[in-house]
């Protein structure tokens, strides 16, 4: 009975998410409000007939209902329950209607939290939202179906690809992604609704930047985990490879970062507003580019694309996607007026240019260094690879700008600044740029990138930290209490601005360890007998000895090494090799020491069981761990600036309320005053 | 109506989708070996079993079929049969050969003996064949015409259809 049950609520979904748009942009046509009531009422139902069918899901593989095709093919009785959760994204299939049920989950929310705003605008938006909706419902009933019938179900299956089961990471990192990638569906469908209606208005930009905002924070976290993942499972001691799936993740982060700060020029002088929606869109875009690259969702196919028969369907609908969005573009980018001009280059709305310029930069250069091997072999038949020299010859100078921007933009005054003013609020942080150059040279560095990324590192740490915590500063100046400062100053009424340094001390971070550790670390291999030592970067290993332990589905060989430092013993680490029945070369498994200093990695090579050897592979990578912190760190930043005091902010300003003048009237303390809502309905 | 947004825009798309579309269908896991074109490593490697060195020249005048593989290969599994029927179908039409990868004159000899063979089988000791093949994981089989020249290479269970079309490829040349 479930797969019949499964295919009616997919069915139903198509249809009710079909009728939803079109109720929807005739509502946004005609301006009714009975028509903009009943897309409401079929964005519920769409949500709520997808969230049935993927609790169906869940309920067949947990019930083991071999009946449904989807469960036939990655169900299994003897893998434990979390493995068997999480089969619902293992296969491609699974994972596109959990793709459909987080769309779902955001449509609902979505739709709820505007449901008496914006009116002008919002039909359009359910409308787009429905027709992203639709797609996948179609996706679901067709090309994707994973309520298929099996005639004479089995008695058990095979369990999902063994490398999921390999790691907890791989549990989290697909959930985080979809909510990251499926997420910019809603900005989409708000941008293009500004477009259609020809105008955005400053009240439209909150929710706009509210709906880029949290998929950001996830997609943020997603692209880490799944370094993370990679540093932790794969064995070659690094974290970014710079595969087709990877950039698929980084290519609409970038539009999308680029989209947030971009916006904040909007907000603040009403100019590039065509620009900001176009990121926006460009962002969705991406997203389905990514989608078809990885067939469905990243997993199944970590390093093949489009084999699967959705390809051609995806690639339909990215088109049709392209074409929606670049008429949209053509028509309607000109009425969005502006209404002020850029004062001067050397000025805080100058640098969110030169950002843009940089991340729009970095997306074409990772776009093409992405699509590059189908262009050649299109052209010339020749099979090619893009590799890590020509990403990093790019991307190093870039990312070394960025992090000059991060310093000397957050510095800059809003507007025309006098010659005083710009040396008052640049000189300063050389101090910390000295300081973190001086650490560098005093450990050790000597790679220019480096020293120059620890510069502009220490400038922008400085810059960051007096930013983050003026407000406060300022209040206590002003006579305030340490907590009320603290929690109006930075939580409350400087909460925005608060978040949004939280998360430039986390790029801050990232990024001089990304430098660092790509740059100055130290790899060796050894081939090892039992007692044997060997010494890197300060470390010593002595290999212990080998020994196999046989699992149902895999078959392990684990080697055991004494980590020493100094003489002393730190740890001892067990890195393996896995065969697994299904697979047809070992799988092998990197054991971690990690520090705030640095790792020690190890990952077998060979072994030698007669001889009691190994070959081993050491990798001391200097500040890696503070690529995940920082991140993490970035993450919350994020959601300290998404999640609390939505209504009441709003309430306060349209209320009326006098802004208290502590907030730094006439200060670059800017993020502190919240802005009148000048709602456009 | 902004032409340029218009153009630009629309040129970027067609671009994108272009060269998504004729990437559509693309196997991005196969890798072209860069052997093919070339005349086929040379070998001379004991017979499992029987003890008798066989030389790859000796077998100059008939498309090879060479097939990297062992026993702790699930896929090897699959398409023993698949060989084993094509060889004794195309009889002296093409040889046959199996070549072990990093696995045991025993394990091998019980497993022909259970599952059957029809054509000899090498055991590549040192692994020295397979390094020179550039073998990545088993199954691999390459496909070589009369003069001993390498014209196709696949990767994972062949199918006999994949043979058939492979061995035309090899009797053309």
């Amino acid at each position: 009975m479930n797969p019949g049950l499964g295919r009616f609520l997919i069915l139903a979904s198509l249809l009710v998410a079909t009728a939803g748009a079109l109720v929807a942009f005739a509502a946004g046509r005609t301006g009714s409000q009975e028509g903009l009531k009943w897309a409401r009422r079929l964005a519920y139902a769409f949500a709520a007939l997808m969230a049935g069918a993927t609790l169906l899901m869940e309920y067949a593989l947990l019930t083991h209902d071999f009946s449904v095709s989807y469960v036939a093919q990655v169900g299994s009785r003897s893998v434990p329950a979390w493995v068997t959760i999480s089969s619902l994204w293992s296969s491609l299939e699974g994972s596109i209607l959990f793709w459909g049920f987080v769309l779902a989950a955001y449509i609902a929310i979505a739709t709820w939290m505007t449901r008496d705003r914006y009116r002008e605008y919002m039909p359009d938006a359910i409308g787009v939202w429905l027709s992203s909706a639709a797609f996948f419902s179609f996706l679901l009933a067709g090309p994707a179906n994973p309520f298929h019938t099996v005639p004479i179900p089995p008695l058990d299956g095979p369990g999902p690809n063994p490398l999921l089961q390999n790691h907890i990471l791989m549990v989290v990192h697909p959930p985080f992604l979809y909510l990251g990638f499926v997420g910019m569906t809603i900005p989409f469908g708000l941008a293009a609704a500004a477009l259609i209606k020809g105008r955005l208005g400053h009240g439209f930009l909150k929710p706009i930047r509210e709906a880029l905002l949290l998929p950001w924070v996830f997609l943020t976290i997603s692209i880490m985990l799944g370094g993370w993942w990679a540093y932790e499972v794969l064995g070659w001691g690094g974290y970014w490879a710079w595969d087709p799936v990877e950039n698929a993740s980084l290519l609409p982060w970038l539009t999308a970062t680029a989209a947030l700060h971009s916006m904040m020029v909007v907000e603040r002088r009403g100019i590039l507003k065509g620009w900001t929606t176009t990121l926006i869109l460009a962002t969705y875009l991406l997203v389905i580019l990514g989608t078809f690259m990885t067939r469905s969702g990243v997993f199944n196919s970590v390093h093949s694309f489009t084999q699967s028969s959705i390809g051609p369907t995806i690639l339909a609908f990215l088109a049709a996607a392209l074409i929606f969005s670049v008429v949209l573009l053509a028509t309607r980018i000109d009425r969005l007026e502006a209404e002020g001009t850029i004062e001067g280059a050397v000025s805080r709305e100058g640098m969110f240019l030169v950002n843009n310029l940089m991340f729009v930069l970095l997306t074409f250069t990772v776009l093409i260094g992405t699509v590059f091997p189908l262009i050649v072999e299109a052209v010339n038949g020749k099979q090619m690879s893009v590799g890590r020299p020509y990403f990093d010859s790019m991307v190093v100078p870039a990312g070394a700008a960025l992090l000059f921007l991060l310093g000397v933009g957050p510095a800059l005054p809003w507007g025309r600044a006098t010659r005083e003013q710009l040396r008052r609020a640049l000189l300063p942080p050389l101090a910390g740029a000295a300081v973190f150059l001086l650490a560098g040279l005093a450990f050790g560095v000597r790679t220019p990138w480096t020293l120059l990324a620890l510069a502009f590192g220490g400038y922008a740490a400085q810059v960051t930290l007096h930013q983050m915590w003026l407000p406060l500063v300022q209040r206590l100046r002003g006579g305030d209490s340490f907590a009320n400062a603290l929690v109006d100053g930075q939580l409350r009424r400087g909460r925005r601005r608060f978040a949004s340094y939280i998360v430039h001390a986390g790029a801050v971070v990232t990024l001089i360890a990304i430098g660092v550790s790509s740059t100055m670390k130290s790899e060796g291999e050894y081939q090892l007998s039992k007692g044997q030592s060997a010494s890197l970067a300060g470390y010593t290993i002595t290999f212990l000895g080998v020994e196999d332990r046989a699992e149902p589905h895999r078959h392990s060989t684990i080697a055991s090494f004494a980590v020493l430092k100094n003489g002393t013993q730190k740890t001892i680490l067990h890195p393996r090799m896995n065969q697994y029945e299904t697979m047809r070369e070992p799988i092998g498994t990197p054991d971690v020491y990690t520090t705030a200093a640095g790792d020690v990695y190890l990952s077998i090579l060979n072994v030698d069981r007669m001889q009691q050897s190994v070959g081993v592979s050491m990798v001391q990578t200097p500040l890696v761990v503070w690529i995940w912190i920082a991140v993490i760190l970035m993450g919350i930043g994020g959601l300290v600036g998404v999640i609390p005091g939505r209504r009441s902010a709003a309430a306060a300003a349209t209320a009326g309320v006098t802004l208290s003048r502590e907030d730094g009237e006439g200060s670059p303390a800017d993020g502190a005053i919240p802005r009148p809502a000048r709602e456009g309905a | 109506m902004n032409r340029t947004v218009l153009i630009v825009g629309l040129f970027l798309a067609t671009a994108v989708v272009g060269v998504l579309f004729l990437g559509l269908g693309k196997d991005p896991q196969r890798i072209d070996s860069p052997l093919i074109g070339r005349t086929a490593p040379s070998f001379a490697l004991r017979e499992a079993g029987t003890g008798d060195t066989i030389a790859l020249e000796q077998f100059r005048g008939k498309p090879v079929v060479l097939n990297f593989w062992a026993t702790w290969c699930a896929p090897c599994y699959e398409e023993h049969p698949i060989l084993v029927a094509n060889a004794r179908r195309l009889g002296s039409q093409a040889q046959f050969v199996g070549v072990v990868f990093q696995d045991t004159e025993e394990k091998i000899l019980k497993f022909l003996r259970d599952r059957g063979s029809a054509y000899p089988t090498v055991v590549d000791d040192a692994g020295k064949t397979a390094i020179a093949y550039g073998v990545g994981g088993v199954p691999e089989t390459f496909f070589l015409d009369a003069d001993g020249t390498i014209v196709a290479k696949h990767d994972g269970p062949v199918s006999t259809e994949l043979l058939q079309a492979n061995l035309v490829k090899a009797m053309q040349r």
